[in-house]
């Protein structure tokens, strides 16, 4: 008698330990994949449990509680507090509810500020309240979120009254035991399957898998008493029975009332803005058209003068790219993210560090490699670029973005001139005002074979970037012009004044941009301005002599013929001989053959030799001029004999 | 012992359709008929939004892959015809060896009926490549189409995996009881041979080991 009131004793608490594992894996089941962080999706534990041979081996990798109904899972944390529940409700149902909750923010132009609910939501406290647990309310409002039930998933053990729970023998008992497993085990096989097939898993699985920042997230809530569903949330929602699992004391019942049409409100969830432009975003012109690059001194000029104080527009369309990224992405690939920054305690998880810089600095630093290919400028890049952000994009708070942004500007562009670097007026690049995205290095080593008239070389260049920083781009733009036209030619007309020389109507338009040539409008109409402005400037110098021109320009043809660079006693040769014949010196003009740069090279290599002249306070003039008469005069000999 | 039949729903799937939708379906089953200690793993098709779960045993896998395999080459050679897979579960019981049997004998308590109808889409540009995923169909229209009836196959899918469900849930009287050590239930999977005539003989061996007309309902 003893004995058998001890053996059912045993069964019975067999009965109830497995009845109360069977509610704590069903909990597991379905809290593991509804939660976002915790799952067993694929979780790579031992795959030897599965041989019959290597089950000894595997045992170890197996959790004790894993092998309740041979189901090995994850653990999950919200199970395991909802243990206790499940023990005290044997009898009683435990409910889930799997509320999608929607968190919808203002995003116009005059919400967008730094007190947004971006970083109202970081440093609420609060927002870590209702992911597991149900007490808790969240107390910047319910009615800054909306909370839909998606399914409610009903566990319970229906007792059987006016029945005795242990009658039976000790065989019947045991095969009633074995079979109760056996059938619990289906059912939790069944129940596995089923929340893979249920419409809330898709959200899951959207929300495990991207690494987006959604403004919805899937809040599951465990308790014994729940308000029922109004009738108008039960009439779109669908049941699904599992069978009843028949114990000895009652039976066992799992059920589901699930939304079947989740994805139209996921999808509608995951809009939560409606396309807005954006006016005055950062970068804009509107907000700030005349931002000063910090690397640029305040002395060079006033702004209006640099034709690139102004961003140019393809920077700007990153930064208009960048209040989207900001925002919640309206997707419905939203991740965890989102709530895992928002509740970083709740989950269990170290709280994750917001990347120093937000992501657009990365893109930044790549726009600004982008542009550097088109003018190296070592000295001259943008403010270092920030170290990348993480992979995921995920809260960014305005005001470290704004920062970033700011920081984060593209470079000015520098006149890039690597062959030119050994001149003392270059080296301080970074005084250098932007130009546009030439590719200035072949002015420089494209120097020789581009330089139409007689010039100087790196003395004359030297001039020409010393005479004024706020004139540099003009030359500069006008040099990198001409470098790249090789349809300049000289001037052949005798008749032609300097003036003439610049009439576009005659000329191929030296500024004419080739096919190859990268530019952006910007700075086309930057370097036309700068170009239009030197031809004004050149009109209004006074016309050469016919016959000086004439001379020069035949004189100066073989040189431009066999492109090499003049040397400074063929320029001497040349204005010793135009000398000759107008002894004016303010007649000496260079010939501006091709384009209005060798001029203005041939300009100042005059002036060099005029210099030379005077110092020697014409020595040499005179020397030359005897040899000069002297070698004429014996051609004439010769031409005569 | 009875031996519960289950006829699935029939499919109309397209060539490239075949390999995930029987992966889907046979895995399902066997996944609720391996009673031993497993560790799921959740596999999500690449066609349509569904997941399903493997009982994460490789041999398994690999065992089913196979048969999926012959299926298309049958397939391929019978095109435009409605096709059936069986998935049975035996049990092996020792028997007295006599002149037309052998020593073990099976004994079927299970037999799933997988009902395909394999179509060619009309703008279908290769049937023969097992990989093939994609369709490239001109025009909106036809994209339309081939969405709509993606999402058709997709719903049939789960209708399909649900009636799976609902059986198991609804007959467990019959599963044998759990053997120690073993993962999962012996089974067999029936494709249809390179005839008809082979595939009857099938059918008449099943009977032999079984002892018991198998419903073909």
């Amino acid at each position: 008698m003893t004995s058998t009131h001890t053996n059912s004793h045993t069964e019975a608490a067999k009965m109830e330990q497995v009845i109360t594992e069977f509610f704590y894996k069903s909990l597991l089941i379905i809290l593991e994949s509804r939660s976002s962080y915790v799952s067993s999706r694929n979780y790579s534990g031992e795959q030897t449990v599965s041989s019959p041979s290597s089950s000894s081996s595997s045992s170890s990798s197996v959790r004790p509680r894993d092998k309740w109904f041979n189901l090995a899972l994850r653990e999950c944390p919200s199970a395991l507090e909802n243990l206790d529940l499940c023990r005290r409700s044997n009898f009683e149902p435990v409910v889930v509810d799997v509320i999608l909750e929607q968190k919808p923010l203002d995003w116009g132009p005059a919400s967008f500020s730094p007190t947004s609910d971006l970083v109202r939501n970081l440093s609420s406290k609060n927002k870590n309240s209702y992911f597991w647990n149900s007490d808790q309310q969240d107390e910047s409002g319910s009615e800054m979120k909306c909370e839909k039930i998606i399914e409610r998933w009903f566990v319970q053990n229906e007792s059987r009254k006016g029945r005795d729970c242990n009658s039976g023998n000790r065989r019947s008992s045991c095969n009633n035991l074995s079979a109760l497993y056996k059938k619990l085990i289906l059912m939790l096989r069944s129940l596995y399957v089923t929340v893979r097939l249920l419409p809330a898993y898709n959200i899951f699985r959207d929300l495990n898998s991207s690494g987006l920042i959604c403004s919805f997230k899937l809040v599951p809530r465990v308790s014994s008493f729940v308000e029922p569903l109004t009738r108008k949330e039960e009439v779109d929602m669908q049941r699904f029975w599992f069978t009843p699992v028949d114990t000895s004391c009652g039976r066992l019942c799992l059920s589901v009332l699930y939304h079947s049409s989740i994805s139209d409100m996921s999808s509608e969830s995951s809009t939560p803005m409606s396309p807005q432009f954006i006016p005055d975003y950062v970068g804009s012109p509107l907000a700030d058209p005349l931002r000063r690059f910090p690397s640029l001194p305040v002395s060079h000029g006033s702004p209006s003068s640099l034709p690139f104080s102004r961003r140019h527009s393809w920077s700007y369309d990153h930064y208009k790219a960048s209040p989207p990224l900001v925002s919640f992405s309206p997707s419905p690939t939203h991740s965890e993210s989102n709530a895992l920054v928002s509740n970083p305690s709740s989950l269990g998880l170290p709280p994750m560090s917001l990347p120093p810089h937000p992501p657009e600095t990365s893109l930044a630093h790549k726009r600004n490699t982008n542009f550097d290919e088109y003018c190296p400028s070592p000295n001259f890049s943008a403010s270092p670029s920030p170290s990348p952000s993480p992979s995921l994009p995920i809260y960014i708070p305005w005001t470290h973005l704004s920062k970033a942004l700011l920081r984060s500007e593209s470079a000015p562009v520098n006149i890039a001139a690597p062959k030119l670097a050994n001149t003392p007026a270059l080296s301080g690049k970074q005084n250098l005002p932007p130009c546009p995205p030439l590719k200035i290095t072949r002015a420089g080593t494209s120097r020789t074979d581009n330089i139409r008239v007689p010039a100087e070389t790196d003395a004359t260049i030297e001039k020409i970037f010393s005479f004024g920083k706020e004139d540099c781009w003009k030359y500069s733009g006008v040099k990198a012009f001409s470098n790249s036209s090789p349809r300049i030619s000289c001037s052949r007309s005798s008749s032609r004044s300097l003036q003439d020389d610049f009439d576009y109507s005659e000329f191929p338009c030296p500024f004419d941009v080739e096919d190859g040539e990268m530019m952006d409008p910007g700075s086309r109409k930057s370097q036309d301005a700068a170009v239009g402005a030197l031809v004004r400037l050149l009109k209004k110098a006074p016309p050469l002599r016919q016959n000086v021109s004439l001379n020069f320009s035949e004189a100066s043809r073989p040189e431009i013929l066999s492109n090499s660079i003049p040397k400074q006693s063929q320029i001497l040769e040349a204005v010793t001989v135009e000398y000759a014949a107008a002894p004016n010196i303010a007649s000496f003009r260079l010939v501006a053959s091709k384009t209005t740069t060798d001029a203005l090279e041939e300009l100042r290599g005059y002036k060099v030799m005029k210099n030379l002249l005077l110092s020697e306070g014409g020595k040499a003039y005179t020397s030359n001029v005897a040899s000069a008469a002297e070698h004429s005069s014996t051609s004439k000999d010769r031409s005569i004999l | 012992m009875n031996c519960e039949v289950c006829q699935l729903k029939e499919l109309e799937v397209e060539h490239f359709e075949i390999r995930e939708v029987l992966r889907c379906i046979l895995h399902t089953i066997v996944f609720h008929r391996a009673l031993g200690l497993v560790r799921p793993k959740d596999v999500d098709l690449e066609l349509f939004e569904i997941t399903y779960v493997q009982c994460g045993d490789v041999e398994l896998e690999k065992k089913i892959d196979e048969k999926i395999d012959h299926f298309i080459s049958w397939v391929e050679k019978h095109p435009n015809k409605k096709s059936q897979i069986c998935l049975s579960f035996y049990e092996v019981k020792s028997k007295q060896p006599s002149w037309f049997t052998n020593k073990t004998e099976r004994l079927y308590w299970e037999q799933w009926y997988i009902n395909l109808n394999v179509t060619q889409h009309p703008k279908h540009h290769s049937s023969k490549s097992h990989h093939t995923k994609l369709v490239v169909d001109p025009g909106e229209s036809a994209t339309e189409e081939r969405s709509s009836r993606r999402a058709m196959v997709e719903a049939s899918l789960r209708e399909v995996l649900f009636q799976i469900i609902k059986f198991v849930n609804e007959k467990k009287d019959h599963v044998p009881p759990i053997s120690e050590g073993v993962i999962y239930f012996p089974y067999e999977i029936t494709i249809p041979s390179s005839s008809d005539s082979a595939f009857g003989m099938d059918m008449i061996k099943r009977m032999l080991h079984s002892g018991h007309p198998t419903m073909l309902s």
